[in-house]
């Protein structure tokens, strides 16, 4: 019964978030821009053709991209726009690194689990998602779920104090995903596996010794609540 | 009385030892005789404990082994090798033979360190330096042309000489050094190049291809100049090889490297890495009338080895799987290296003038680059098995070399248990010598793996928070034995880096007693050449 009046309090916060509210989800290739604020600031643009969805970051122009043409062999990119360059992942590399993948997962942005371990709670002014809220993991959450498009339309987290929100903005059209993803496909590559390999290219000197898998840059999370791109130790 | 033997024995290693301290290339002077020694008393078997040789299995297997040694009086003549078997384990350090050895035995439910590779059964064995033209540390492209040319060159440079610089087509004219298998094709024998790696990777494309860079293995790969200036591309040399009657197997990975941007690959979907429309796989069939093509498992098998005279598997589109993921990792099916072995061994030695077989691990190397050990000892296993088959199947007149290009910064380190499991936790040994009820700890009290890297990914396990309090995370809350598991490191790397240490080299058959020592790594294409006279062969077959 206490836990009503807290959960009325959350609710403006959310409902804020329905400015954006889209009530058909778009074929083809489309996308959402998210505006980042709390502890991470800027913005995230997530881009879905098919079985492709990447993760961008025009700021640093740092991009991760799934492809999922065989469900079996997800292939991942990491895409350095400012040095036009791309480092492919195989399944095996991904394994070495310990990043399990799950396709729903990467595509809904955030866990099926994660939705079924939190509460979902009331909310108005969005007739097309869901909300949700809870602790999982030492992580506070709450969510607000878009049920035709299958993205948070908002995702805040609190660890220690620190919030971090991500707020859908607007949906990106079939071209601008299109051209994006086309751009990539044209830079130069470099399989994982490769990189060590490499030491006398610039670039890849440069991503050996700063190291470029670790820290997930879209903060999508797997089914036990871990970050992706996490090596799992 | 065998007491006495023993001592007589450490007399003689005394001796040995005295006279190798006398200066450089001087005989020292006889010293003065000793005086007469006591006659040690007899021991008494079984009664006084103190003919323990009789009994102590580590002082008999030792005997023996000498004992079988000291047959060994070979002194092949030249070209005596009628075939030769390369292994190449890439990135394949002593440490991760060592690390692989035990991995293997415990497999097989034993202790470990008594577990042998199949190579380590050789009868010679030596070691070897491993530097470049220009780099202390090599990659592979400069250690394989060594091995396949006789001569050293410069990091990224791919069977030729030094004299070129890297990425600079135009100083390769001219600067082309002819590889083993050139020679053995030129000479009319069946020649094979298996990997499982990218079969343009630098490793197996030191073998048939020359290249100023490793990196140029499709024309997407390379700079417009450098195709004006009439450089060709790793994979395009592959097909259009033009000595004796072409390689007759071709295996490994690399798919997309010989496939045009206009096709997409029939596993994964994804267009080809060709800019210039050649379709390679289908150009080999055109050019070889008795050539086949496969990419998966199932076709490999059917193959007809009896009629198919020229076989290309191409089975991933970059790397094949580590061999950890073979089975269960990988839709298509691939096969193993020792499979690939053996069938390329069926087909190569169907022509009586004999073959060349080079046969690469080549993903130890990368699942070192990644931090894992399961995997690189994994693929060094599977290596031993492919050992194992062509031990199996070649017949005695073939010399089979195994060694690696370069070692790895992989360490084997701490006082762990004899048996202790070689992914685990250091667990020690208690006063009485026996197995210690704890974990070994570090000066924070916390448990370290018995495997670890110098460098690389494995620094610090990134953001997670257990690194925080002793900067190093608690290692009982991960997985250590797993095979995913990321071994931790000292230096943050994105990557971790080749040694620079010597590597070992295994040999048997015709030839092998010239591997011995310590040696420079192109003095193996010599060995090679000595013993199959493959030099002398090319001319006479030129005549």
């Amino acid at each position: 019964m206490k836990i009503l009046p807290m959960l009325l309090l959350l609710c403006p916060a959310l409902v804020s978030a329905t400015e954006f509210c889209p009530d058909a989800r778009p074929t083809d290739a489309w996308g959402v821009s998210y505006q980042l604020s709390g502890d991470k600031q800027g913005t995230l643009l997530l881009l879905r053709q098919q079985a492709q969805t990447a993760f961008y970051n025009p700021q640093n122009q740092i991009a991760e991209w799934w492809r999922f043409d065989n469900p079996k062999h997800p292939q991942f990119s990491r895409v350095f726009g400012e040095a036009k360059r791309r480092i492919d992942y195989y399944a095996g590399d991904l394994r070495t690194l310990g990043v399990r993948v799950s396709q729903a997962e990467i595509e809904s942005f955030t866990s099926e689990h994660l939705r079924q371990v939190l509460t979902k709670v009331p909310q108005s002014s969005c007739t097309t998602a869901e909300a949700y809220e809870g602790e999982y993991q030492q992580v506070h959450y709450q969510l607000l779920w878009s049920t035709t498009l299958g993205l948070p339309l908002v995702l805040e987290t609190e660890v220690g104090g620190k919030v971090s929100r991500w707020q859908a903005q607007q949906l990106l059209t079939n071209d601008t995903v299109k051209q994006q993803l086309q751009q990539w496909q044209r830079y130069q590559r470099t399989d994982f596996a490769d990189v060590g390999d490499n030491d006398q290219d610039p670039f890849l000197a440069k991503m050996i010794n700063q190291g470029f898998v670790e820290h997930s840059e879209h903060a999508a999370y797997d089914s036990h609540g871990h970050p992706l791109g996490n090596h799992g130790h | 009385m065998k007491l006495k033997a023993i001592v007589l024995a450490m007399m003689t290693l005394s001796a040995l030892t005295l006279a190798g301290c006398g200066s450089d290339g001087e005989k020292g002077a006889t010293g003065a005789t000793g005086a007469t020694g006591a006659d040690g008393s007899n021991g008494q078997d079984g009664t006084d404990g103190r003919d323990y040789t009789a009994a102590n299995e580590w002082f008999m297997a030792g005997q023996d082994a000498v004992t079988k040694a000291s047959g060994n009086s070979i002194s092949d003549s030249a070209g005596k090798a009628k075939n030769i078997i390369l292994f190449v384990g890439d990135g394949m350090g002593i440490s991760t033979l060592t690390a692989a050895r035990i991995y293997q035995g415990q497999q097989q439910g034993k202790s470990g360190e008594e577990n042998r590779l199949s190579f380590e059964t050789f009868p010679y064995s030596g070691l070897v330096k491993t530097y470049s033209a220009n780099q202390q540390t090599p990659d592979s492209a400069p250690t394989m042309t060594a091995i396949v040319t006789g001569v050293k060159t410069k990091d990224g440079i791919i069977s030729v000489s030094d004299a070129a610089v890297r990425d600079q087509c135009s100083t390769s004219t001219g600067h082309e050094v002819m590889t083993a298998l050139e020679l053995a094709e030129i000479a009319g024998m069946s020649t094979g190049i298996i990997s499982t790696a990218r079969l343009t990777h630098a490793t197996p494309a030191a073998t048939y291809a020359h290249s100023v860079e490793r990196n140029w293995e499709a024309d997407s790969d390379m700079p417009q100049a450098a195709l004006d200036a009439g450089c060709k591309d790793i994979a395009s040399q592959l097909i259009d090889f033009p000595y004796g009657d072409g390689p007759e197997v071709a295996m490994g990975g690399g798919r997309t490297y010989f496939m045009p941007n206009t096709e997409t690959d029939p596993e994964y979907g994804r267009a080809g890495r060709r800019n210039d429309g050649r379709d390679l796989t289908t150009e080999w069939t055109s050019k070889y009338s008795d050539g086949a093509y496969v990419w998966n498992r199932a076709q490999f098998m059917s193959v007809d080895t009896n009629s198919v005279k020229h076989l290309l598997g191409l089975f991933e589109n970059s790397h094949m799987q580590y061999e950890a993921d073979r089975v269960n990792g990988d839709g298509a099916g691939e096969p193993s290296l020792a499979e690939m072995t053996s069938r390329a061994l069926d087909m190569l030695k169907q022509n009586d003038s004999g073959y060349f077989l080079m046969v690469e691990g080549g993903r130890i190397d990368h699942a070192h680059h990644a931090g894992n050990a399961a995997r690189a000892l994994e693929d060094t296993v599977a290596l031993s098995d492919a050992v194992r088959v062509a031990i199996e199947k070649a017949d005695k007149d073939t010399l089979i070399l195994v060694t690696a290009d370069h070692s790895h910064v992989f360490t084997i380190a701490g006082y762990p248990v004899r048996g202790n499991p070689i992914l685990g936790l250091v667990r020690g040994v208690d006063a009485s010598g026996a197995a210690a009820t704890t974990y070994s700890t570090d000066s924070n009290g916390m448990p370290y793996t018995t495997l670890g890297y110098a460098n690389g990914p494995g620094f610090g396990f990134g953001s997670a928070a257990v690194n925080t309090d002793s900067n190093r995370p608690d290692l009982n809350l991960y997985a250590v034995t797993d095979v995913d598991y990321r071994q931790e490191a000292t230096v943050p790397l994105g990557s971790e880096t080749h040694a620079g240490e010597d590597v070992a080299v295994y040999a048997k058959g015709p030839g092998a007693q010239l591997v011995t020592g310590s040696v420079e790594q192109n003095m193996l294409f010599h060995v090679m050449n000595y013993a199959a006279n493959l030099v002398g062969r090319a001319e006479a077959a030129q005549n």
